[in-house]
């Protein structure tokens, strides 16, 4: 496939990913074929009650990351301030960029600017149900473009959709057997246990024992709560 | 509109001549659809760009118990085509399964379709599958939203265009479009406007695992308000059980 003039470089990523290696040089060709000099791939875990963010990949500087990288991964993980794909992105650092409701004080912003992360783009990632984020940003204002930034973003969500195993480890994994999925679900819509039984064609004690596993397995406290945690983690 | 927004759309329609997103770019796209027949024309426009000949968009059930595609509209519109019919049928649970865990396109064509066999083969990033609807070639985009809706936007014809750099642009236009249907969709929308946020509070704290009683210590309410505040809830959200309505109410997005 030759690529056409307009997009120099830009298709000569790494198409095929199967292991972590071939996701470090995805991202460093992308983020290099979009103007950027830093990427970083934030997954965000739903643990029970609480969201959470793991970095899956960077090639971030320690002590940006320390000092302000995990402070902005925390806004990140609340869904604020960032493009999904097709929405164009707007930098959430830059010079005259538009006004992130005191996301960042103006010592961050110059903290950021010392590390190299002058403009800060932040985008969504959808890869199946699973939600990731990406950061891209270069030292000079001005060099990245958006145009092939929201072509990179398509990318890195069919990148990522290779290397499941690479996401896993930083995700929520499923821990139900098929049954308790099964029952959980339509707990969750508002079925009695008695109906539940009557669904699936196994006696209510059974529909007990498999909700009380489930509850187990999310260490939940009640129904409630597992079918919350199930629902949050993309299961149900 | 804002003003930054207003730039952003007016530099995407004018910036550069060879636009690579076609007359309408992908930023500004957002602005548009209010409507379904405005989503409709933006999935033409869509269509128009790779020269396919029919269009579908659907909805995948919510969870892996009921996989399967909900047609939203297609070319037909307002009416529904028969191949819309026959891809929401028997075949289309695969397709859900994948949507579910990958946003990789998906293509086919079937062997009585002359020379529509080697047509997306030369496209890194999608995969081929067998055919959705008997004696056709298409390409299907899983796309996703803001509240975790999921779902699928076709694309018919025997004789599609999509070049490399194109694939990137049409996926994510179409992923524009979905979040714009997505927004108008919610039947709920208009009853769950009126939960108040003490009712969201003891939802949230439902389905964190705390018990009526812990909720009225929490809240400083008595154990029947806090439970009056409950059953209210899940009257509005239609639902039967306290447990119904946390499911739904995370489903929505009310809670997180």
């Amino acid at each position: 496939m030759t690529a056409t003039a307009a997009q120099p470089s830009f298709d000569d990523v790494p198409t095929r990913l199967s292991s972590r290696g071939d996701l470090t040089a995805f991202l460093t060709q992308l983020a290099a074929g979009i103007g950027a000099d830093s990427y970083m791939l934030v997954a965000v875990v739903h643990d029970q009650a609480r969201s959470d963010a793991r970095i899956v990949a960077s090639n971030w500087v320690f002590d940006a990351i320390e000092l302000i990288g995990k402070r902005i991964i925390a806004t990140l993980a609340q869904g604020l301030f960032t493009a999904a794909p097709g929405i164009r992105p707007q930098p959430l650092v830059a010079a005259g960029a538009p006004d992130t409701g005191g996301l960042l004080s103006g010592e961050e912003v110059r903290l950021l600017d010392v590390f190299g992360h002058a403009e800060l783009y932040s985008l969504r990632l959808d890869v199946g149900r699973q939600r990731l984020f990406a950061l891209f940003s270069s030292a000079e204002p001005g060099h990245i473009d958006r145009s092939a930034l929201m072509r990179g973003q398509m990318q890195c969500c069919y990148a990522l959709s290779q290397v499941p195993q690479l996401l896993a480890a930083a995700t929520t994994q499923d821990p139900l057997s098929d049954r308790e999925r099964e029952c959980l679900f339509w707990v969750s819509e508002g079925k009695t246990t008695d109906e539940v039984a009557l669904i699936l064609g196994v006696s209510s004690n059974t529909v007990n024992s498999y909700i009380t596993h489930a509850i187990q397995k999310f260490s939940a406290s009640n129904r409630a709560m597992a079918i919350a945690t199930a629902i949050r983690s993309g299961i149900i | 509109m804002k003003r930054i927004e207003a730039r952003a759309a007016a530099e995407a329609l004018f910036d550069r001549s060879h636009s690579p997103f076609g007359a309408f770019s992908l930023g500004s796209e957002t602005h548009h659809a209010v409507t379904m027949p405005d989503a409709v024309r933006r999935c033409r426009w869509i269509a128009v760009d790779i020269n396919a000949t029919a269009f579908a968009l659907f909805f995948s059930g919510p969870s892996a118990e009921r996989a399967k595609l909900v047609p939203c509209f297609d070319s037909d519109y307002p009416s529904v085509a028969t191949t819309t019919r026959l891809i929401s049928g028997a075949n289309s649970e695969d397709v859900v399964r994948h949507a579910r865990v990958s946003t990789a396109p998906l293509w086919w064509a079937d062997d009585a379709v002359a020379g529509a066999a080697a047509r997306f083969a030369h496209l890194p990033w999608v995969e081929r599958i067998a055919p959705l609807a008997p004696g056709s070639a298409g390409i299907a985009f899983p796309v996703h939203a803001e509240r975790g809706q999921c779902g699928l936007v076709v694309f018919l014809g025997t004789a599609m265009t999509l070049p490399q750099h194109a694939l990137y642009e049409i996926h994510a236009r179409c992923f524009a479009l979905f979040d714009a249907v997505a927004r108008m969709r919610p039947a709920e929308a208009g009853r769950v406007g009126s939960i108040t946020k003490r009712e969201l509070e003891c939802l949230k704290l439902t389905a964190n695992g705390y018990t009526s009683e812990e909720i009225a210590r929490l809240l400083k309410l008595s154990v029947h308000t806090a439970n009056q505040y409950l059953t209210q809830s899940a009257q509005k959200l239609n639902a039967v059980s306290r447990t119904q309505a946390v499911a739904k109410a995370l489903r929505l997005g009310l809670i997180e």
